[in-house]
C-alpha cells in the first residue's frame, strides 16, 4: 500500500487507482506499411524493467482521470506525476 | 423517482450515530469543460459550480458537488415528489446544455441512493472501512470526496457539522447498509 498524489484530487490511497501500463507509446503513423513483427512490437511489447518506469495510471474510484507517473518498480518510489498530454522530463 | 422499494426501510440508531435514507431526491450529473458551460449552469439554476477539487457549493434549492475537473453532481436539497419523475431543471439544463453541445446532463436520480449519517461518531464509522484521510475533511463544511468505503464506490459529502451524505449505487446500497450496521454495532 502506498499513497498516490492524484493531480486532480490530491493524495489518495493506492487502492483507489488502477495501473494502465506503459506510457508514451506512440501509434505508428502508417500502420499499413508495417510488417507483422513491427505491429506486434507496437501492440504487445512492453518494458518490464527493474528501476524507473513511465506508466499511466487511472484514479478509477475517484475522479476517473488518467495521468502519467514515473515510478521506481524496485521500491515503488514515485518520482513524478504529471497530467495526460504533458511531455515527460528529459533525463 | 421511479417506484422502487428501497432495501433501506428504517432509520437506524446507534450510540452517537443515526443512519437513514433520504429519498426521493433529484440528482443530476453534469459534464462540461468550457467557460460557457459554467456560465450557462450559473445563469439557469443559480448555482456556481465549484472549481476547487473536493468541494461543493449550495444554493437555496440545490447543492453542486465536485466529482472531477469536468464533472459535477447537482442534488436537490429538499425532498421531491414521489409520483413525479420529471424535474424542471433537468429539462431546462437539457435544453440549454445538452442541445447546444456545451456539455451533458444525465439524470442519476434512480442510480444513486443517498444515505444520511449524523452524530458525532460518523468519522469513526467511515474510518473503519475507508483508506481516506478524514482529518481535513472533518473540519471543512461542504467538503466532498469520492472514495472506496468497504470496497464500495461512494461519494461522501460533508453537508453540515456532524452530518454526512453518502451516495452509493442502488445495487450496492443494501450491502453497504449491512456493513454500516455491522460496523456501527462495534464502534
Amino acid at each position: 500500500m502506498f499513497l498516490i498524489n492524484c493531480p486532480y484530487c490530491g493524495e489518495r490511497d493506492q487502492s483507489e487507482f488502477i495501473a494502465g501500463g506503459e506510457a508514451h507509446i506512440e501509434r505508428p503513423k502508417q500502420p499499413t506499411e508495417l510488417s507483422d513483427d513491427e505491429w506486434a512490437e507496437y501492440l504487445f511489447m512492453r518494458k518490464n524493467i527493474k528501476g524507473i518506469q513511465f506508466e499511466r495510471w487511472n484514479h478509477a474510484h475517484g475522479c476517473r482521470k488518467w495521468f502519467n507517473m514515473i515510478r521506481d518498480t524496485s521500491n515503488d518510489e514515485i518520482k513524478l506525476i504529471y497530467k495526460m498530454g504533458e511531455k515527460p522530463p528529459k533525463g | 423517482m421511479l417506484n422502487y422499494t428501497s432495501p433501506i426501510k428504517e432509520l437506524k440508531k446507534y450510540t452517537g450515530l443515526t443512519v437513514g435514507e433520504i429519498s426521493p431526491l433529484m440528482k443530476l450529473n453534469l459534464r462540461g469543460k468550457s467557460r460557457d458551460f459554467l456560465t450557462a449552469i450559473g445563469k439557469n439554476i443559480n448555482i456556481i459550480l465549484p472549481i476547487e477539487a473536493n468541494t461543493s457549493s449550495s444554493s437555496e434549492n440545490y447543492t453542486a458537488i465536485w466529482l472531477s475537473p469536468d464533472e459535477w453532481m447537482v442534488v436537490s436539497n429538499n425532498i421531491d415528489s414521489k409520483d413525479n419523475n420529471d424535474y424542471e431543471i433537468e429539462e431546462l439544463l437539457f435544453n440549454k446544455i445538452s442541445k447546444t453541445n456545451l456539455g451533458s446532463v444525465t439524470n442519476v436520480t434512480d442510480q444513486l441512493v443517498m444515505i444520511n449519517l449524523s452524530g458525532e461518531k460518523i468519522f469513526d464509522l467511515l474510518s473503519t472501512g475507508c483508506p481516506f484521510d478524514f482529518n481535513d475533511f472533518k473540519s471543512k463544511k461542504g467538503s466532498s470526496t469520492q472514495t472506496l468505503l468497504a470496497q464500495i464506490d461512494v461519494i461522501i459529502h460533508h453537508n453540515k457539522i456532524n452530518s454526512v451524505n453518502l451516495f452509493v449505487r442502488r445495487s450496492f446500497s443494501e450491502h453497504l447498509m449491512s456493513w454500516i450496521n455491522d460496523s456501527a454495532s462495534r464502534l
